[in-house]
């Protein structure tokens, strides 16, 4: 079995380990756990891979797939990782690099959701092309306690350069971004006590901290929707 | 030279002025400028401004030498917007009536919004019902979901809604004849999963969040054609709820 979630950045993939599909990507493996190999790769790869997925998710990857029937909605692949690895009502939150969504289960149902699409520059991408440009790791960036209000990422970004311009440094300003951002996912979640965190940000112990200011956060790494495939 | 028979609308005009002009040209085409029907785009709104109203002021320069006339809700009935259509219509040099129908004095039920139709047709049924009345033989059904506001821009959109959707919002109050009774666009069955729906840019987006909080529904907005990840949206909302 090998199933993909298709990014607008970044693709993940998991296989079992009885397959040998992935082997041209080796060096895009990032774990093996449980008899299945974990991928994440560009996205912008996947026109390099000359075989169908047994199931998929993400806008980009009903061109990955036998059949339209192995698709499945980005939502419901993410409540479905969830409801597998979390048995228990909660509010399960995936921030991609376009996008992000979130559902809520309470007494044991589906009861609220939501997905926003149309302040994406807010998100994953803008801060991946933020680091590049300033040539700043990750994971060298500090929780910074201030914040930009970030009505739109065009304007975050203003803000930013014009900190810099004022002389504060690219990493402090990036932080600050970064809050900015885990304030509006907050509310945009509608002020939960409690996020569990699905993406690429659980990775960015930035972000994490910034977020956890407001609620309690628990990371559930980026193959959440991959894991609901099966 | 073009010669006129068209009859231009949006919203839903005045009973007795549709009367009145059926009377007075019963061969006119009468064409619902709320549509978007992809005319040549007038650079004369804001770029970021409801879909609707440039779809009307598109249609108006589209037909601009077939009409008779156009006829213009501006009042409750409507929106503050299709006032200001009015008026920037009537100053370009269109022949445009205006129209208020705020009374609720033609009330009546309503068999569309509740029948077993695609919720596309239903919507269009409703739409076309206004200057061509609908007698048709409906078949009423159980609402397993709803659907809360006015007739989108992108009315693929509808086609997402499985056939026992019932219709709620300004369009149910179109097809009640009451387009302007907020009592009766604020109404939705409680228990029923509705997605309420806004076009941006409207101030009807305000009733919608308001509503789909209240009644915890899928709230959603839409300018000009809905996303994939808005389809993925209401997808997801049909399956869980």
């Amino acid at each position: 079995m090998i199933v993909l979630d298709a990014g607008t950045t970044w693709s993940k993939i998991i296989e079992s380990n009885t397959e040998n599909r992935m082997n041209n990507f080796s060096s895009n493996l990032v774990k093996c756990e449980n008899g299945f190999n974990y991928y994440v790769i560009p996205s912008s790869n996947l026109k390099d891979i000359d075989f169908k997925f047994d199931k998929a998710t993400g806008h980009m990857s009903k061109s990955m797939l036998n059949s339209d029937s192995d698709y499945e909605n980005e939502v419901i692949a993410l409540i479905e990782g969830f409801r597998k690895k979390i048995n228990n009502d909660g509010l399960i939150f995936d921030m991609g690099s376009r996008d992000s969504k979130w559902a809520l289960y309470k007494n044991g149902k589906f009861k609220d959701l939501d997905w926003n699409n149309s302040c994406s520059s807010s998100t994953g991408a803008t801060i991946e092309m933020l680091l590049k440009f300033y040539s700043i790791n990750a994971k060298d960036l500090e929780f910074n306690k201030e914040k930009y209000i970030i009505t739109c990422g065009i304007f975050g970004l203003e803000k930013i350069m014009d900190d810099i311009a004022k002389g504060s440094d690219a990493k402090t300003a990036i932080s600050k971004f970064i809050h900015g951002i885990a304030f509006n996912a907050w509310n945009f979640a509608k002020k939960p006590d409690k996020i569990y965190l699905s993406g690429g940000f659980c990775e960015n112990e930035c972000f994490i901290k910034s977020l956890s200011t407001y609620c309690e956060v628990i990371p559930m790494g980026r193959f959440l929707l991959c894991e609901g495939l099966f | 030279m073009n010669v006129k028979n068209v009859i231009g609308f949006w919203g839903y005009p005045h009973p007795e002025l549709i009367k009145k002009y059926k009377e007075k040209y019963p061969n006119a085409v009468w064409v619902d400028f709320d549509i978007d029907y992809g005319y040549e785009k007038q650079d004369i709104l804001p770029e970021s401004y409801c879909a609707i109203i440039k779809n009307i002021i598109n249609a108006a320069f589209h037909y601009r030498d077939e009409l008779y006339v156009i006829l213009a809700p501006i009042g409750k009935d409507k929106c503050d917007s299709g006032w200001f259509a009015y008026e920037i219509l009537k100053d370009l040099g269109f022949n445009v009536e205006k129209s208020l129908f705020e009374e609720n004095t033609y009330r009546r039920n309503v068999r569309i919004s509740t029948s077993n139709l695609p919720l596309r047709q239903k919507i269009e049924l409703i739409t076309k019902d206004i200057y061509e009345p609908q007698n048709l033989d409906l078949t009423p059904c159980k609402a397993k979901f709803g659907f809360w506001g006015v007739p989108p821009n992108d009315l693929s959109l509808l086609e997402l809604f499985p056939n026992e959707t019932h219709v709620y919002g300004w369009s149910r109050c179109v097809e009640a004849m009451t387009p302007a009774d907020i009592e009766f666009e604020m109404y939705v069955d409680k228990d029923v999963p509705t997605v309420f729906y806004s076009q941006s840019f409207c101030s009807k987006a305000q009733l919608a969040k308001y509503l789909a909080d209240k009644y915890n529904g899928l709230y959603i907005d839409i300018d000009d054609v809905a996303t994939n990840s808005t389809r993925a949206k209401i997808e997801a909302f049909l399956r869980l709820r």
